[in-house]
């Protein structure tokens, strides 16, 4: 059971390895060191176009609400999603269902915007495993509500979320900032890394946690974690000083 | 063997009841009413030229899905998937081919510890970690988030 959790120094190594692949791939990731310590972050800032309709708001509970608040977005970060989703077939003609999601509360038309959202990983103590924190504002500056944030949820996670908004996406300070930022809740971490930590164990496998968990969790929170980070080769150990008994 | 031996045999072959499939009937494609296939899969991946021909204009990939931990395994393991599919429809595949209730979560894992993105199509999974001319995907079931 402590195998499938993630110590600090773990921690600290696995980020160095993906910084490394961010690094090549320039993907964006930057580390956060507190300061004075060892300790510290990481963190990544994307921008991302969404389109904005006028349509009701999308509400997290689950039921479409006409109330009159902020023109909520729909994300098309990948425009394909919704090309795939309407257009997908087998050559023989059957269709793919499409997926709920697709349908709920989008309505095409308005401008589209450019949304700034920027991400954090920090290393909880108290889960022993890492935690996304993450916000979403315009470029002008202005934060987006959770609301709003909804939307750049990956729409296959969408229904599901939204049973338990809660207990998944919160708004919390950020324990380092001091800032509102909106955080996906670790609680569930260990018991969804645990199976495929246990899979890697036994093909001694050589996987990176926070790969692996990123790569999980990113479309929750409209990050895109490319394929080449899974087809690089992997990067040497890190240096001797990071190696230190956690 | 002598022509009336083989006769024989091709007559009996063909009397069982879907243990054996003729070699001219296509892979399994995998649709989306999730209806278990009867037909076993081995024979179906030696398809003639002209099928194979077909298969290539189909631009179908042969995926493996393989559980991890203690995820129900699935009794068809090899598909026929078509290269645009994506890993969010592959995915809503087998949870209702599992019949996963509605909190629980299926995470696709390729290279056995990394999930691709969603829309991610298959074809380029294949592409990138294809081996032996199969994709293998491990797939893993888990409590949803919250």
């Amino acid at each position: 059971m402590s195998a499938c959790l993630l110590g600090e120094e773990s921690f600290r190594q696995c980020c160095w390895r993906f910084l490394k692949l961010s690094d090549r791939l320039r993907d964006g990731w930057s580390w956060e060191p507190l300061q004075g310590s060892e300790e510290g972050y990481m963190r990544k800032t994307a921008l991302r176009s969404v389109s904005v309709n006028s349509g009701p708001t999308w509400n997290p509970h689950g039921s479409r609400s006409d109330k009159e608040s902020p023109a909520s977005c729909h994300c098309v970060c990948r425009q394909r999603e919704q090309a795939a989703a309407t257009e997908q077939a087998d050559v023989d003609g059957t269709h793919d269902d499409l997926d709920p999601g697709y349908d709920d509360g989008v309505v095409s038309g308005g401008g589209s915007r450019v949304l700034r959202l920027e991400y954090h990983i920090l290393y909880s103590c108290s889960y022993m495993a890492p935690v996304l924190y993450f916000r979403a504002s315009t470029l002008e500056g202005r934060s987006l509500s959770l609301d709003q944030v909804w939307s750049c949820v990956h729409p296959s996670f969408r229904s599901r979320l939204q049973r338990s908004p809660l207990t998944t996406i919160t708004q919390q300070e950020h324990p380092l900032l001091g800032q509102p930022f909106f955080m996906l809740h670790p609680c569930k971490t260990e018991e969804f890394m645990r199976p495929v930590l246990q899979l890697e164990r036994e093909q001694h496998g050589q996987m990176n946690y926070i790969l692996t968990w990123l790569s999980a969790v990113g479309p929750l929170v409209g990050l895109d974690v490319p394929l080449k980070y899974s087809t690089l080769q992997p990067p040497a150990s890190p240096p001797e000083a990071c190696l230190q008994p956690s | 063997m002598n022509p009336k031996e083989v006769e024989t045999g091709r007559r009996i072959a063909s009397s069982r009841s879907g243990g054996w499939q003729p070699k001219v009937r296509p892979s399994t494609k995998m649709s989306d009413n999730a209806e278990s296939p009867n037909e076993p899969q081995k024979e179906e991946l030696h398809s003639p030229p002209e099928e194979s021909m077909a298969n290539e204009e189909k631009k179908k990939i042969d995926v493996l899905l393989k559980a991890v931990g203690d995820t129900p395994i699935m009794k068809t393991k090899k598909w026929a998937v078509d290269r645009s599919r994506t890993v969010q429809s592959l995915s809503q595949f087998i949870s209702r081919f599992l019949k996963l209730d509605a909190n629980e979560q299926l995470f696709i894992y390729v290279n056995q510890s990394f999930a691709p993105s969603p829309d991610q199509e298959v074809g380029v999974l294949f592409d990138c970690f294809g081996s032996d001319s199969k994709l293998v995907l491990h797939y893993c079931k888990s409590q949803a988030w919250g």
